[in-house]
């Protein structure tokens, strides 16, 4: 019998190894295919299992947080947002069927204690029972934000405020948005339901407007033709344009009008601060297609963001080759209408450059990570993204918008509490064709104080409603401005 | 009886001793570490804990040292090894289970001490074979009892007796086993020689074969009526192998596999579950949200383990149904990886290994084939579950033997491996590797016949 029991030991032998071959293709092999598959939610199980550390603003407002829900529930833990809607566009949601935006995902790891530096300083944690997480710290100023929200009211619309030499944003905030905890609730289906709801709702509360889309910035536009034909030395202070109501360009039969078709000419500081149309025109058609276009992406226009936030927007100009084809569209696109697209935030990144000596920094709205005991493990370093301008243009152009302030089309609205001068530019951006009813954006970038700028800021409002179509970047922008740049001056 | 005849053993017993130990530490060690991942504390019952390892661990070692001193050394320590690894993962899935976990392991190990104390002649038992037939046939028939009996996971098998529910199941193929040992012991060489002959071929005489088949047959249809197919397959498989290692006859094989082959194509046609099975074995994602939810859960699971695995207390094995009982070898593979899973696997090769080297170091019988059956039992057993999890075979229910959660199931288990350590140390014996004293029983039986001799010298006289 011995014969046979050892052919069945080789037998069992060979069905073990079976098992150990298939053990080895499920984990080794199909590992990846597995982790990956939709229906497998182990690992947003195991986040919304675990600890997860706040979200605050500079100033130690709690804007994200973790609470321990009651024994019994189905995850231990409940993403909660203290402020509701007001951060929603900067924290992004942590959800169970849905994932993560905004800051809840590109620092997922931190926020987890999963960076490897938590981890090793986490080590101890075994022996006390104290959890990892870590905290991510904005540069976000919760006086500001509230001010934004508060200013802008119902209309829709975004604001951002930027910090001109570190380009760190202060406030950013848009209407529509959307309550976080909403849809952070742990009933998927719930979750499901109002993602759903969300998605059908005009205005696309689920997307951060100040940085995640882009509108027609007219006016506000000739910054950057102004600083084009300044450094290029087409132009100076001392140009002069004729008085003229409109103005017909090449290539076509179709003129060009000033706003609300009026008699517009003079010098620099005055076009620029009466904001007439025309003697943008010319200028950008003077310099032509190649100049302008190498000035907008001196801007940064046309590339993506690099904003600390998933998902940015990029302003949009248009190519050489298209405006030498459309130079009329040059021309209107030299004072932001037509084809020209600007990110509320790449506006405001714009004033802050004027406002910085002609230079552009980097946006950034994460300002540090600490892990659990309060060690930085990350603060972030501002960097120069680009350089527009020279020196003397942006000094130039800051004289142009102070003259926007205090005699032009911002005179009504921008004098800022305890007499801080601010510098200012308007824009009214016509979006319906001859004949329609009239809609358009209102818009104004502004910093103060003018000779030593704190603050950037851009206000824009959405078109949406004849009130807003009816008024202009100066008298309805203008407001929100500085009753958020007051708040912000007051600290 | 010499000195080295002692040394042999107490090398042994001195072995089984260090390794036991080593066993009791890589469980404490486990169960802190589990501890510490799930809830990052030390476990606050550190110290009743190992205050039970430690009796569970030395009474069953001082069991095998006073009553089967010359046993194989690694039997005891690797099943307590996959007992500790079974009590940890189901401590960390569940506390109010590790306690009845634990009450389960004292009754196991005190029923290992039992029988080794109660069997110590094992080559007795081979006179009761039909009592242990008929006391298995009962087992298996007591869940059909009206009022006794109940369903649980689509299987009648379970039994409930006041407080306590258990699987007859579990105990019925231990005494099948032993009935199988003794019947062929005494009949494998008739039904090998095939002195009937029909047409072209000779066949076993009826009368021999006839017996085994009905006990067989009655068996294999008992447990297919209560769906248990885990159970089917692993007593059809000992049957076979049974058969053909005491007949020493392919044939057997042959026809047996052909059964097989026969039996489980009629099974897949004639039940819904075994179509079912089958379906979720080939493709359980495409019945993610019905009856493959479980195995595609077992499989994200070892997904998630990888390699090394996600640490003990750090997966989330809760996930998969069931993951206390049929599916611990998943929670297994997720927090210990293929490494931990590996070490399954060759925890349950080193006992076969055990088992069948035993089996081929006794020189009789109905101990060699007692030895195959009970190894058999312990290695199929683990191969149809940790196959039916990681789908190598269609999943069929059943535990995983000394690690899954369950009473009958580990008690079970522990009555089979004291037989198993008793055939072993009962051959340790006969090869003079150990003195073979007398048994309590013997001593007594030799007490009174002392006295009689003394009372009536008359009948030793008659007797010569």
């Amino acid at each position: 019998m011995n014969q046979r029991i050892r052919q069945f030991a080789v037998v069992l032998i060979m069905l073990y190894v079976f098992l150990f071959a298939q053990l080895n293709l499920i984990q080794v092999g199909k590992k990846t295919a597995l982790d990956a598959d939709a229906r497998n939610t182990r690992q947003t199980v195991r986040d919304f299992n675990d600890p997860r550390g706040d979200i605050r603003t500079s100033d130690g407002v709690v804007i994200a947080t973790s609470v321990r829900n009651a024994a019994g529930s189905e995850f231990d833990w409940q993403r909660t947002y203290p402020e509701g809607d007001l951060y929603s566009a900067l924290t992004g949601y942590f959800t169970f069927g849905y994932g993560a935006t905004q800051i809840e995902k590109v620092q997922n790891d931190v926020l987890a204690g999963r960076t490897i530096e938590q981890q090793l300083k986490g080590f101890r944690s075994l022996f006390n029972g104290r959890d990892t997480t870590g905290t991510v710290e904005t540069t976000i100023d919760a006086d500001i934000q509230q001010a934004a929200k508060d200013a802008l009211g119902n209309r829709e619309g975004s604001v951002v405020v930027i910090e001109p030499a570190t380009g760190a944003i202060k406030a950013m905030w848009s209407w529509p948005t959307y309550d976080t905890n909403l849809v952070a609730v742990q009933d998927s289906k719930l979750a499901g339901d109002i993602f759903s709801f969300l998605d059908e709702v005009p205005g696309k509360p689920l997307l951060a407007n100040a940085y995640q889309e882009r509108y027609m910035p007219g006016s506000t536009f000739k910054v950057i033709t102004t600083a084009a034909a300044l450094d290029d030395g087409l132009i100076t202070k001392e140009s002069t344009w004729a008085d003229e109501s409109e103005f017909l360009p090449p290539q076509t039969t179709d003129p060009i009008q000033n706003y609300a078709n009026k008699v517009c000419g003079g010098d620099l500081p005055e076009v620029f601060r009466r904001s007439c149309n025309t003697p943008f025109a010319r200028t950008a058609i003077e310099l032509g297609p190649e100049k302008m276009v190498a000035a907008a992406k001196r801007f940064g226009i046309g590339e993506t963001i690099p904003f600390d936030l998933p998902h940015s927007a990029s302003s949009q100009f248009g190519d050489v080759d298209y405006f030498t084809q459309n130079l009329p569209l040059l021309g209107i696109g030299g004072f932001g209408q037509g084809n020209t697209q600007m990110v509320p935030l790449h506006m405001a990144m714009v004033a802050a450059s004027i406002a910085h000596g002609g230079v552009m920094m980097r946006p950034y709205v994460i300002g540090a990570t600490y892990d659990h005991d309060g060690g930085v493990l990350q603060r972030t370093a501002p960097t120069v993204w680009k350089t527009p301008m020279t020196p003397a243009t942006s000094s130039l152009l800051t004289e142009l918008m102070v003259g926007v302030v205090n005699e032009g089309t911002a005179k009504c609205c921008m004098r800022l509490a305890n007499g801080v001068q601010a510098a200012a530019k308007t824009g009214t951006a016509q979006l319906n064709a001859a004949g329609e009813p009239e809609r358009s954006h209102a818009w104004i970038i502004a910093f103060a104080p003018a000779e030593a700028p704190k603050y950037a800021i851009v206000v824009m409002l959405k078109g949406t409603t004849a009130e807003i179509s009816e008024g202009t970047g100066g008298t309805l922008a203008g407001p929100v401005a500085k009753k958020v740049l007051d708040v912000a001056l007051a600290q | 009886m010499t000195d080295t005849n002692n040394v042999i053993a107490a090398r042994r017993r001195s072995t089984e001793f260090r390794l036991v130990l080593m066993a009791g530490i890589i469980t404490a060690g486990a169960y802190t570490l589990a501890s510490l991942g799930q809830n990052s504390v030390i476990p606050p019952r550190i110290l009743p804990f190992l205050a039970a390892l430690l009796l569970v661990l030395m009474s069953a070692h001082i069991g095998v040292r006073w009553l089967a001193h010359g046993a194989d050394s690694t039997l005891l320590p690797v099943a307590t090894l996959l007992n500790g690894i079974g009590y940890v993962m189901i401590a960390r899935l569940s506390e109010r289970l590790a306690g009845l976990q634990t009450t389960w392991t004292f009754v196991g190990v005190a029923a290992f001490v039992a029988v080794l104390f109660v069997v110590q002649r094992v080559n007795d038992l081979a006179r009761f074979k039909w009592t242990f037939f008929f006391f298995g046939a009962g087992l298996l028939l007591l869940p059909m009892v009206p009022g006794l009996g109940f369903s649980s996971g689509g299987a009648r098998i379970w039994v409930s007796a006041g407080p306590i529910n258990f699987q007859p199941g579990e105990f019925a193929k231990i005494a099948l086993a032993l009935f199988f040992a003794g019947y062929l012991a005494d009949n494998r060489e008739l039904i090998a020689a095939g002195t009937w002959k029909v047409g072209r071929f000779y066949l076993p005489e009826p009368r021999h074969l006839l017996p085994l088949l009905a006990a067989w047959g009655f068996s294999v249809v008992v447990m297919v009526g209560q769906k248990d197919l885990g159970s089917s397959l692993l007593f059809f498989t000992l049957f076979i192998v049974m058969v053909w290692v005491a007949t020493e006859k392919t044939s057997f094989l042959v026809i047996g596999l052909g059964l097989f082959v026969a039996g489980a194509t009629a099974a897949y046609f004639m039940f819904d579950h075994v179509q079912t099975r089958v379906a979720i074995w080939l493709d359980p994602w495409s019945r993610y949200q019905g009856k493959g939810y479980q195995v595609a859960q077992a499989m994200y699971a070892l997904g998630s383990g990888g390699v090394s695995g996600t640490g003990l207390g750090l997966g989330d094995p809760t996930r998969i149904p069931e993951a206390k009982n049929d599916f611990i070898f998943a929670a297994i593979g997720e927090e210990l990886g293929l490494f931990g899973a590996t070490a399954i696997l060759i925890a349950f090769l080193l006992m076969i290994g055990a088992g069948l080297r035993t089996a081929m170091r006794t020189t009789r019988p109905f101990e060699k084939l007692l030895a195959v059956g009970l190894t058999t039992i312990l290695g199929i057993q683990a191969f149809i579950i940790i196959g039916g999890v990681i789908r190598v075979v269609p999943l069929t229910g059943i535990t995983l033997p000394f690690v899954s959660y369950g009473g009958s199931s580990l008690v079970a288990n522990y009555v089979l491996l004291a037989l198993l350590i008793r055939v072993s140390d009962s051959s340790a014996r006969r090869l003079g590797e150990v003195p073979d004293t007398a048994t309590f029983g013997e001593r007594f039986a030799a007490r009174l016949a002392q006295r009689r001799i003394k009372r009536h010298p008359e009948e030793l006289e008659a007797l010569s």
